[in-house]
């Protein structure tokens, strides 16, 4: 299966291979994660994860044209092995001196091996932005985005869309203040299963007969590949609902986020930031969603919940171009339309909702083509369902290599 | 007669026009290196080169001598980062001056609120990435 997405994907190589050689930039990438707990539950499953990644990006005039071949490989869960390409375009139209529309479009496809080929994908996405400097020390931009992406497991089929406007301004103190807005609109094109002829044993939950589907986490009454007795192993990380007639489902949020910043000497940097988001269209249209470490997961993003998030962050900008960076971030959020489950697979009445506690460092040297890296993250989740109550450390290390291949001189 | 003259004239046109549509002499020569350190105090976005996007340019104030420079930075740097007049920079480039015009440095390094990015390499080669679209996001942690 993966050889044969390769092959459509080896037309996409080559043009990424030959483009440099008119003047653009080859980007080369490697990471190895260390997880304890990939599918983030609290039956932590270790893994580790080697990521390589080859991007150009090639500037024809004011039209720019980019893509990226990307392969993770899992050592321990194989299955969740993905080979990713994107394609891309922007387009940059100045509108005076001090402002400029972006206009992008792009395509992208992720195509894991068959144990989770339900996540494997096809996308496409919009990209429309405008900039204007307000003033030389305050900045406006207004964002909207439209995505469309089908998977092979069509109850993920969604199209979807953000806007957005963030205003900020900067003071002689060396103070940074920003204000964001969002909306955003998520909607599944048909995330329901038909109603079955003879009821699930616990109604509304994923009998055994679709665990392969959905909810190898814990539905079913223990069936399938759920935990029931047995380690936990990962399911497709959603129970789906059983809903007569199907037809789509739709959420959407407004969010609001402050940042202020602040310089200190040339050395240490300093940030606080805040996001409040609500749902204030319809709710998540399946009955349990989670989240895999380094998974774009379909069925839990930035669409599903509401609440609130605050963090801090320290950068220190040593010499010889060493960085290091911390940030703590604490988040409480609630998944309207999930919810939380007891261990022995019955609904307990509650949304679910999940406090978090992340802490992040990373360290970083950058030569003059190269950055190498090493981070760690460490997580504590609480939540109303008890699966969800985990812990877990990261460590991640890795380096960037770009190879521009320029024409010389004033471009 | 006036065809020689209109060929003469065509004759002088060309060798007159810059090389690819840039002044002469603007280029990157590692010959002409400079390292400044300045506050920025205008930013605006505007053509440089025929057959290139618009470029983001940093009018900046030598903080040494209070001298003022033009800085090209790159075309996608106008969505990619944000910069703001006020902010301190330091910055390693080859710089070209023209007789009345504004001194150009073309940015090689940018130091700014503590990073250093690479705009080029040392012999003067781009070096730089694309717009907002930046990279595909991979989620992790359930940050999204």
């Amino acid at each position: 299966m993966m050889f044969k997405e390769m092959r459509r994907i080896i037309p996409l190589l080559m043009i990424g291979a030959a483009l440099p050689a008119w003047g653009g930039t080859v980007y080369l990438a490697f990471n190895q994660h260390s997880t304890q707990n990939l599918f983030q539950t609290k039956d932590a499953v270790s893994d580790q994860i080697s990521a390589f990644s080859l991007a150009f990006d090639q500037d024809v005039s004011a039209l720019s044209l980019m893509g990226k071949v990307e392969y993770s490989a899992f050592r321990q869960t194989s299955g969740l092995s993905v080979f990713a390409a994107d394609l891309g375009l922007d387009y940059l139209v100045p509108a005076g001196r001090k402002s400029a529309f972006y206009f992008a479009a792009g395509g992208s496809g992720q195509f894991y091996r068959q144990t989770y080929d339900a996540f494997s994908s096809l996308g496409a996405n919009l990209l429309g932005a405008f900039k204007t400097y307000l003033a030389s020390s305050s900045i406006l931009k207004i964002q909207w985005q439209g995505t469309y992406a089908v998977f092979k497991d069509p109850l993920f089929d969604f199209m979807g869309h953000t806007a957005s406007l963030s205003i900020d301004k900067y003071f002689p103190s060396r103070t940074t203040l920003k204000a964001d807005a969002e909306y955003g609109y998520k909607y599944f094109l048909h995330p329901f299963l038909p109603e079955p002829v003879e009821q699930p044993i616990v109604t509304g939950l994923a009998g055994p007969g679709q665990m392969g589907m959905g909810g190898g986490g814990q539905g079913g009454g223990g069936g399938g590949g759920g935990w029931g007795g047995q380690r936990y192993a990962g399911g497709y990380g959603f129970i789906p609902r059983y809903v007569s007639g199907g037809g789509g489902a739709g959420i959407g949020h407004v969010s609001t986020s402050f940042l202020a910043a602040q310089g200190l000497g040339d050395t240490v940097g300093l940030s606080a930031s805040a996001v409040k988001q609500w749902i204030v269209q319809g709710e998540n249209p399946f009955q349990s969603i989670e989240e895999f470490y380094f998974v774009q997961n379909p069925s839990a993003d930035s669409f599903s919940w509401e609440g609130y998030q605050i963090n801090g962050r320290l950068t220190l900008s040593l010499p010889w171009d060493v960085s290091v960076k911390g940030g703590y971030t604490y988040s409480d959020r609630s998944f309207p339309g999930v919810e939380s489950i007891g261990l022995d697979g019955l609904p307990l009445g509650l949304v679910r909702q999940d406090r978090r506690n992340l802490f992040e460092a990373r360290l970083q040297k950058d030569f003059r083509r190269l950055s190498v890296f090493v981070s760690y993250s460490y997580v504590d989740n609480t939540s109303t369902d008890p699966l969800f109550q985990w812990k877990s450390h990261y460590v991640m290390g890795g380096f960037e290599w770009n190879l521009p291949a320029g024409r010389k001189g004033g471009f | 007669m006036l065809t020689a003259t209109a060929v003469f004239a065509l004759l002088g046109l060309i060798a007159a026009a810059p090389a690819a549509g840039q002044a002469p002499g603007h280029y990157y020569n590692v010959d002409k290196e400079v390292r400044i350190e300045a506050k920025v105090r205008e930013i605006v976005f505007e053509p440089r080169y025929k057959g290139t996007a618009p470029f983001l340019v940093l009018r900046v104030e030598n903080s040494g001598d209070g001298r003022v420079f033009d800085v090209e930075i790159a075309p996608s740097w106008f969505f990619g980062r944000d910069i703001h007049g006020g902010e301190k920079v330091a910055i390693v480039g080859s710089l070209a001056e023209m007789p009345g015009q504004t001194p150009t440095i073309i940015a090689r390094e940018l130091r700014l609120r503590g990073e250093t990015y690479q705009l080029r390499d040392k012999h003067g080669f781009p070096n730089w990435q694309g717009g907002p679209r930046g990279k595909r996001g991979i989620r992790r942690l359930g940050r999204t």
